[in-house]
């Protein structure tokens, strides 16, 4: 074996003592040196967080606590391995059916016991071969620059590889992620021109979804469950499909069948609970809900608003002591923050609300609204607008809940998913307030105001398209596409007529809104390019 | 707790065990100083625990079948990859019997399949093999007739003639006094895993012949 191989860093998590002594004798004999062990998820993470380690051989199962897929979560979200780090998972069974969904937090490789030495040694020369190929690419990925993984990926599709199929998907991937919806739609159509195959099939259907081309997008997920009842990955679409429909009752349908095949599935229980909740089906929410917090227990993406939701469903079951107690929990659970005091506070606000004590409600509410102002920036959280617009609605207070809802249509204009969530929340709480005819109107001056922009940049005129773009940013601080815009046209400028300290600081600024706001918006990477370049320029 | 779940976490325990035997009996052959009289008795031991251990993999994957379970991911392989690993799974335990295991593959051959059934399919094919060869394994894959063929060959005496044909008769589970069960049970298994291989006209398959490449056994796998 290669000295690059040997000289690596291991780590080997199993809560069975034996069997990590069994693969740390496995390594020894392939030479390898620097070997530690891990007893269970936690131990694995302090391990991660006081050493980088070159290669994870974590077994999936890991008894109480977090399992193997929980420790690969939490190591990737907060960071503690890096883009080269190899994790490999070790699994008893087949376990690839229990992370399905969740692609960002899939392991380089699984591995399945038990495993001869020659076995695992084959395999982690592939994996580092395959890694060493992919560096650029998952680089580029990692700094969300689609464009620099794209051309990395063209280049070694060039050479005729091996794995085409599996550069050809990582590219359709990153083609969907930078929103470059036609060149991943060829792609899939390439693949399925030789045969049907489910991941290039479920693409397409992504494709007609994000083209809004819902009918469609339904009937290709429809179509690809019929053909494999246990393909989990098209019932998750074809829910989101259906809700986009404004189909609530079949999309909530769509989940339970998937949540019975999957019942491990973090972010299905909790859609489902909302879903449940908002449709009235309180019995069904309370059980997704309930799973979802046990889930998220020993998870690095546990978070209140699951015990809010937990809380609101049992109160629906008139369940309202058990209620606030779940609600307790959100404060023993969460280290004192101001997020965690919010969803408190609201879940407090609705039980109250629902046992009719409506000085108690009033009261917290008061809390909600004081957690919201201590948040500062994170207030233009479009989650959190959306909560308090429910609770608002839920207590009766229809105007703040109307104006509150107004403001985030402005700020989330063209984010379809989080539009379709107001128009839920407006149906299930039997607002007066027109959300529909609200988001068209509201998109119409948008675009309008873009359009306005796009015409005098084309004339040449910046400081008159930027001045109107400024103007539209005052009124809508947290509309993503408003604030991007804008910098676009200050780049621009600079670009024709070079750069200035004063507009490079008015480029950074709006970069980070939208960074506060969504740190994986794939328009972002371009943009900090462009500007990356001009401030180069400048010295 | 359903039955699936008990079954999951008992294979969780068995498989511990059997990396336990397995690697415990991988050093003891290896280490000069054992005083195991007759080695042979070591390896034929080996040789047993990964038949259990594939035995197991196939149980559970027929319950799977049984109960509308089993998730079939078709994806794209590059073939010689892909039998490194096999090779690789089960090199120990030949070379232990004194069987020299190889496969027979170009660099650019790529197929359709779920690696992990056609792991399993592979694994026991081999296992079989290892108990007929004299000396020789061989594993090939070649595209023929549109189709990819997988071979695992040896050379013993070959199968007996009533085993040799189609696979349509090896679709029922084995039933018949006279064959060892864990053979019969290993081709109807191989046959239900290349059946859930299909295109829209055709189906996967697998064949029984003697005397291909190697004087003894082949045992095919047929896939669309």
């Amino acid at each position: 074996m290669s000295a690059d191989f040997l000289s690596k860093t291991y780590l080997v998590v199993d809560d069975f003592s034996d069997m990590r002594a069994v693969v740390r004798s496995i390594l020894r004999s392939l030479g390898v040196t620097q070997v530690d062990q891990a007893r269970d998820g936690k131990d694995a993470i302090d391990h991660m967080q006081q050493k980088r380690y070159d290669v994870v051989l974590c077994d999936y199962n890991l008894g109480v606590g977090k399992n193997g897929q929980q420790v690969l979560e939490e190591a990737r979200y907060r960071q503690l391995i890096g883009v080269d780090t190899i994790f490999v998972m070790i699994t008893a069974e087949n376990t690839r059916d229990m992370v399905m969904g969740a692609v960002e937090f899939a392991p380089d490789s699984y591995l399945a016991k038990p495993f001869t030495k020659e076995l695992l040694q084959t395999r982690l020369t592939k994996v580092f071969e395959r890694k060493g190929d992919l560096k650029k690419v998952n680089k580029a990925l990692m700094a969300k620059d689609y464009r620099g993984a794209i051309a990395e990926l063209d280049r070694l599709l060039a050479t005729k590889p091996k794995n085409l199929a599996e550069l050809l998907k990582l590219k359709a991937d990153a083609c969907m992620a930078a929103n470059r919806h036609d060149e991943a739609l060829a792609i899939y159509e390439e693949v399925l021109g030789t045969r049907e195959i489910a991941w290039a099939r479920i693409g397409v259907g992504k494709v007609q979804f994000h083209k809004k081309d819902y009918a469609q997008a339904k009937e290709t997920f429809t179509q690809l469950i019929e053909q494999d009842h246990n393909l989990i990955l098209a019932y998750d679409w074809l829910a989101k499909t259906q809700t986009a429909l404004h189909e609530f009752a079949e999309a909530e349908q769509t989940l339970q069948n998937a949540a019975k095949l999957s019942p491990r599935g973090l972010h299905r229980q909790q859609l489902l609970g909302d879903l449940a909740l908002s449709n009235g089906n309180t019995g069904e929410a309370e059980t997704a809900y309930q799973r979802a917090v046990s889930l998220a227990k020993h998870s690095v993406l546990n978070h209140p608003a699951l015990f809010a939701g937990l809380a609101k469903s049992k109160s629906s079951n008139n369940k309202h002591a058990e209620a606030l107690k779940v609600i307790g929990e959100i404060g023993k659970t969460f280290a004192d923050s101001d997020q965690a005091h919010f969803y408190a506070s609201t879940a407090t606000a609705v039980v109250k609300g629902n046992q009719g004590d409506t000085e108690g409600a009033k009261q917290a509410m008061q809390a909600a609204e004081q957690a919201m102002r201590n948040l500062g920036d994170q207030r233009q959280n479009p989650k959190l607008a959306l909560e308090m617009a429910k609770t608002y609605a839920g207590l009766g207070e229809k105007e703040k809940a109307a104006a509150l809802l107004h403001q985030a249509i402005a700020n989330n204009h063209d984010e379809d998913e989080f539009l379709t969530e107001i128009v839920q929340v407006c149906r299930a709480a039997d607002l007066d307030y027109d959300a529909q005819k609200a988001i068209r109107e509201i998109q119409q001056d948008v675009i309008k105001t873009n359009n306005n922009g796009v015409r005098l940049i084309r004339q040449g005129e910046f400081d008159a398209a930027i001045k109107l773009l400024r103007e539209a940013t005052e009124e809508m601080p947290a509309n993503k596409t408003i604030n991007l815009n804008t910098a676009k046209a200050i780049i621009m400028k600079m670009e024709k007529t070079g750069a200035t300290t004063e507009d490079i600081l008015a480029v950074r600024h709006y970069i980070d809104r939208v960074q506060a706001l969504a740190p994986d918006d794939w328009r972002l990477a371009d943009i900090m390019i462009r500007l990356g370049q001009l401030a180069a320029s400048r010295n | 707790m359903d039955f699936s779940d008990i079954l999951a976490s008992s294979i969780h325990d068995i498989k511990n065990s059997l990396s336990l035997i397995l690697n415990n009996l991988d050093e003891l052959i290896g280490d000069p100083k054992n005083r195991i009289r007759d080695p042979r008795q070591a390896r034929l031991l080996q040789h047993e625990a990964q038949r259990a251990n594939s035995n197991l993999i196939q149980l559970l994957t027929l319950y799977k079948l049984g109960n509308a379970q089993l998730v079939v991911r078709i994806s794209e392989y590059n073939l010689e990859d892909f039998l490194d690993e096999v090779i690789a799974a089960n090199q120990a335990v030949c070379q232990a019997l004194g069987l020299e295991l190889t496969h027979n593959c170009g660099p650019d051959l790529s197929g359709y399949f779920d690696s992990e059934l056609i792991r399993s399919v592979l694994d026991n094919a081999i296992g079989n093999a290892r108990r007929y060869a004299k000396s020789r394994i061989l594993l090939s894959a070649d595209r023929e007739d549109d189709c990819l063929v997988i071979r695992v060959e040896d050379d013993g005496a070959g199968f007996p003639a009533r085993l040799i044909g189609e696979s349509q008769s090896i679709m029922q589970p084995p039933i018949d006094p006279d064959n060892p069960a864990r053979t019969q049970l290993g081709h109807y298994f191989a046959a239900q895993i290349a059946a859930l291989h299909e295109t829209r006209d055709r189906q996967g398959r697998i064949q029984l012949k003697n005397a291909h490449r190697l004087p003894g056994g082949c045992f095919e796998l047929w896939l669309p």
